[in-house]
């Protein structure tokens, strides 16, 4: 009897534990909505479709979102405005509008800092000319913006290290790596993710003399892109002088929790880059699927899951190994964000999908290594925000 | 057992108490109440102290100011704006949590500086009241409007007051007028001259009109000598008594003596110059343009939401339309329109966006262009389209450059497109070779947040509408202020104070040559719907633009409960969708003034509706366009329409009734 009651209350004790429901919020760019997911280790479903945005006929293009560190407010970006895009703050008690500030153009991902309480916002701006954009710096109990801080040509990514005091974007189309004192709010570092090209000063070169021929086996050509052709292009006339057009194209960056590494989304270069923070430089490549888009890392820090946007996919790695343990089919054909569960058990994946495609969530089992189940919401799934487990 | 159970509990009690050491560490400051002026500069000094209120030394500090001051890392606040405001001080513990404290910071307004009063009166007629202009300032130089000067005569029985500044003269004399507040005064001196006016005399243009046409006095002041006063005040108001018991008569008067009645009635119209008045009746009969409007075909979309229109002659000599399609999956649809009874589709073409929110045609009806916005690249642009044949569509460029954004509206005119960009600017691309298009120039406002909706282009001029900043009228080779479409000049412009201003239509009047530009509204009160019915809001404004440097709203047209969205002038017809108010079609010929809808200027009104519609029986009416003779309008909820208006019946044509 003892034995089977001892076996009941483990029974009983094992449910409990499996029963938890996780809560994550997703955003339809296209479909100016917020939808809030709910998956309880075997169904996804969208609880509550929460309409965004002040213009009904245009779209504004919700893009990214974040939950307060305390679970009481979640932030949204509305990309598009009158130009400028909006910050909004939403209750997730009731999931209406607190508070909002007009940030720059095109703002996007966004995190807030434990130990500053302070929201960081880039300003992703990718209308017209590639010029230097911004990061915001915001109050999130205020929604006041306090400062801008000028970084790179589209910056997009924006996380913090885990003690909260710096903060991490990267520049798309310039190619490099920031990193900005979150308390004293200026860029500390700027780390170049291009190698360097090759510069020849012909001017001193002394080519009268030809007793030693050049040995062309010592030129490293694979560092050659041959396939494009820019350079036949004249860019005098178009005004874009300083102008830098990455070949890594960085799109998204992530602190490692543990150690003292950063890993960069090279969107251009089919390649994930780790940084040590120490030596502040490129210190392993991990080639990926096509088009890394977002990366995060699991709270445990032993696991990287990578969205291959031009693919379709989600990669997940071990980051001790250094392998890619899986790459899983998402449901649609673009492969947006990422929230991982704060238990390591779940990574929810934002698909955009084409057209009039709807967007979806793919929840991927981090143990098992495979898509257990999806829900589709609006248009164009992008912003991805974890909320809560609850029992 | 109970060891483990003892040592959980002091476990829990060290736990319980680094909680409550940590939650009793707190920021202090100095002073903690802050009083400055503007442009002045207030030190603030934060610390942190423990449960003891021993300061803890190592902890950092840092000031964050808001919009309205800024703060050095040493606490220096520099103010800018008066108000109450907060310093945010913030000091990370170090292991991922932060203290805070939010310091109020109250910001003085200067003191008051000088009143000025603009235009002061050198003489006033006894028995009239002149309105007075009265701006305040204070030594900053800001304009202050939450305070108010009063005004006192010496001699008070000369003038009066009432709180909103307008001077009555009492009687004759010479008094004083002071206006103070906190201790700054001005002062002027009036003289009231006794009135000269002895006789008035009124007349008008026409001593009958229908409603809505615009009634033209004229007054005469003459002195006791018989001398046509030039300066004489006068003031032109009116009654009228509806011939319709259950309605009530009204009307606008401008004091230059046009006068316009919207009921049907008899007015009078009254002129008074002091204590002197005259009056003229005039007689207001029905406008009665009603006309009937017969549905005459339709091409129904069931599946998503319809945008814009556009029709056109096609180089085979038949009618086309193509529409476009709303938060759904890019698709632009082409129709064959030539037998309106017939509408047909013949084509479709799909590219990658989620609306296409506008469709054009060139003059020569062979390119099509097609705005994106939602593309799943993000890279939105334009799609340029061989409409040669409208039954075989094809894709000749698509272009993006800058258009990333989205673009929401485009227009095409000789040979360019005009593209609006992110809701920001537009730019003019040059089509000469569709397969090639190229950037010539862009046109942006300079104003904080400027913003815009649509652009449209006529006899060389854009009129571009830009929300709060209003319409911009530029210069793209019409040659009035020298522009070109490589050198865009802007040369007038409007704005009302609504700031919801979303398209342009130019209008010149047939009837009086008055230059109108009609501006309308786009306003969603109670947001959009999706997917069940919904009601706009906002309406067509009027201005006068003949004096371009001195535009003039003169007149509306609002249907009650309903919104305007998009819309066409021909000859003097207006055709308005006016989103579930459904097509509305409208008399403006004449001189414009006041409520057209009031005056009975409407003329026939039609509403899509179906019951196989995306949202069905649910009108939401996006455009209209008259094309050889048929009114053909799509509906974001049906797909596209059309109507005709049967001629007007003869006058004597006997209407049975029950």
């Amino acid at each position: 009897m003892k034995n089977y009651i001892i076996t009941v209350l483990f029974g009983l004790l094992a449910c409990t534990i499996n029963a938890q429901d996780y809560y994550v919020y997703v955003a339809a760019e296209s479909e100016d909505e917020v939808s809030l997911i709910k998956f309880d280790g075997k169904e996804a479903i969208s609880i509550k479709d929460i309409p965004v945005g002040v213009w009904p006929a245009e779209i504004e293009g919700p893009h990214g979102l974040t939950v307060s560190p305390d679970g009481k407010h979640w932030f949204l970006t509305l990309a598009h405005g009158n130009p400028f895009g909006t910050i909004y703050k939403f209750s997730t008690e009731t999931n209406q509008v607190v508070g909002q500030t007009t940030l720059g153009l095109f703002p996007a991902s966004m995190q807030i800092s434990t130990a500053t309480g302070l929201l960081y916002c880039v300003n992703f701006n990718l209308h017209g000319d590639m010029v230097p954009s911004t990061v915001s710096v915001v109050d999130p109990e205020t929604m006041t913006e306090l400062k801008r801080i000028t970084t790179g040509a589209m910056p997009h990514g924006s996380r913090i290290s885990p003690d909260g005091m710096r903060h991490y974007s990267v520049a798309m189309m310039s190619g490099e790596l920031f990193e900005i004192d979150a308390l004293n709010l200026n860029i500390k570092r700027v780390l170049t993710l291009d190698e360097p090209e090759m510069k020849m000063d012909h001017s001193k070169m002394d080519h009268s003399k030809k007793e030693e021929p050049m040995d062309h086996s010592k030129m490293d050509h694979s560092k050659m892109d041959h396939s494009k052709k820019e350079a036949s292009m004249d860019h005098s006339k178009m005004g874009h002088a300083g102008m830098k057009h990455s070949k890594v194209k960085p799109t998204w960056v992530i602190p490692h929790p543990e150690w003292n590494k950063v890993y960069v989304a090279g969107n251009g270069a089919n390649e994930v880059l780790e940084v040590d923070l120490e030596s502040w430089s490129v210190s392993n490549k991990f080639a990926t699927g096509k088009g890394p888009y977002n990366v995060e890392i699991t709270p445990d820090g032993k696991k990287m899951v990578v969205t291959y946007k031009s693919e379709g996919a989600t990669g997940i790695w071990d980051l001790e190994s250094g392998k890619e343990l899986a790459k899983i089919k998402n449901t649609r054909k673009v492969s947006h964000g990422i929230a991982i569960a704060p238990d390591n058990k779940y990574a929810f994946i934002s698909v955009e999908g084409i057209g009039g495609e709807p967007g979806t969530v793919d929840v991927l089992d981090l143990e098992s290594l495979t898509k257990v189940a999806s829900v589709n919401i609006g248009k164009q799934a992008g912003g991805i925000a974890f909320w809560k487990i609850e029992p | 057992m109970k060891q483990m159970i003892k040592g959980f509990s002091w476990v829990l009690l060290l736990c319980s108490l680094h909680v409550i050491q940590a939650q009793e560490a707190q920021i202090k400051v100095d002073p903690e109440k802050l009083v400055v002026e503007v442009d002045g500069t207030v030190t603030i000094k934060a610390v942190v102290v423990d449960a003891d209120g021993k300061v803890m030394p190592d902890r950092v500090i840092r000031y964050f100011g808001r919009r309205a001051l800024t703060v050095d890392s040493l606490g220096n606040i520099t103010a800018h704006e008066p108000g109450l405001h907060q310093v945010i001080v913030i000091s990370p513990d170090g292991e991922g949590d932060f203290l805070r404290k939010d310091v109020d910071v109250e910001v003085k307004f200067p003191p008051l500086a000088k009143i000025e009063i603009k235009e002061i009166p050198q003489k006033v007629y006894a028995g009239s009241t002149i309105p007075l202009t009265i701006q305040i300032y204070d030594e900053k130089g800001f304009k202050r409007e939450d305070v108010k000067a009063k005004l006192m005569a010496a001699k008070s029985h000369i003038v009066g007051f009432d709180p909103y500044y307008n001077l009555t003269a009492l009687e004759t004399g010479t008094t004083q007028v002071t206006a103070s507040i906190e201790g700054i005064e001005t002062s002027f001196s009036v003289d009231v001259v006794p009135n000269p006016v002895v006789k008035l005399e009124l007349k008008s243009d026409k001593s009958e009109a229908r409603t809505g046409d615009v009634f033209h006095f004229e007054v005469k002041a003459y002195d006791k000598k018989g001398k046509v006063l030039a300066d004489a005040p006068l003031h032109y108001s009116f009654e009228g008594k509806s011939y319709d018991v259950s309605s009530t008569a009204s009307g606008v008067i401008k004091q230059d003596g046009r006068f316009v009645a919207d009921e049907p009635g008899l007015y009078a119209v009254a002129v008074s110059s002091g204590p002197h008045v005259t009056r003229m009746s005039v007689n207001v009969i029905p406008r009665d343009v009603s006309r009937e409007i017969e549905l005459v075909g339709k091409g129904l979309v069931s599946d998503k939401h319809t945008s814009d229109l556009w029709i056109w002659e096609g180089i085979d000599g038949k009618d086309y339309a193509v529409t476009g399609t709303w938060g759904a999956d890019g698709t632009a649809y082409f129709w064959d329109v030539t037998n309106p009874a017939s509408i047909t589709k013949v084509d479709s073409i799909q590219v990658d966006a989620r609306t296409v929110n506008d469709v054009k045609v060139s003059e020569d009806g062979k390119i099509c262009i097609l705005s994106r916005e939602g593309a799943s690249n993000r890279k939105n642009g334009i799609v340029i389209l061989d409409v040669s044949n409208p039954r075989d569509v094809q894709i000749i460029s698509t272009f993006t450059e800058n258009l990333t954004g989205g673009v929401h509206n485009l227009f095409i005119y000789q040979q360019h497109v005009y593209a609006l960009s992110d809701g920001q600017k537009y730019y003019i691309i040059s089509i000469e070779d569709p397969k090639n298009p190229s950037i010539v120039s862009k046109v942006e406002l300079e104003t904080p947040g400027h913003a815009i909706h649509d652009v449209w282009v006529e006899d060389g001029i854009a009129y571009s509408s830009n929300w709060s900043d209003g319409v911009q009228m530029v210069d793209v080779g019409n040659g009035i202020a020298g522009g070109s479409t490589t050198n865009p000049v802007q040369f007038a412009s409007y704005k009302y104070p609504s700031g919801a201003h979303h398209a342009t239509f130019p209008f010149t009047s047939p009837s009086t040559g008055k230059f109108y530009a009609v501006m309308g509204d786009e306003i969603f009160p109670h947001g959009l719907n999706m997917n069940g019915p919904n009601i706009a809001g906002g309406f067509l404004h009027f201005v006068d633009f003949t004096d371009l440097d001195n535009p003039d709203e003169v007149a509306r047209f609002q249907v009650p409960g309903a919104g305007s969205h998009n819309y066409w002038i021909d000859g003097e017809t207006l055709y308005v969708a006016f989103y579930n108010g459904g097509v509305r079609v409208v008399d403006i010929s004449g001189e414009l003034m006041g409520d057209l809808y009031k005056q009975g200027r409407e003329m026939a009104f039609i509403m899509p509706s179906d019951p196989e519609a995306y949202i069905p029986n649910s009108p939401f009416t996006w455009g209209a366009q008259l094309h050889k003779g048929h009114i053909f309008y799509s509906d974001w909820n049906s797909g596209l329409w059309a109507a005709k208006m049967n001629p007007p019946a003869p006058p004597e044509t006997k209407v049975e009734t029950d």
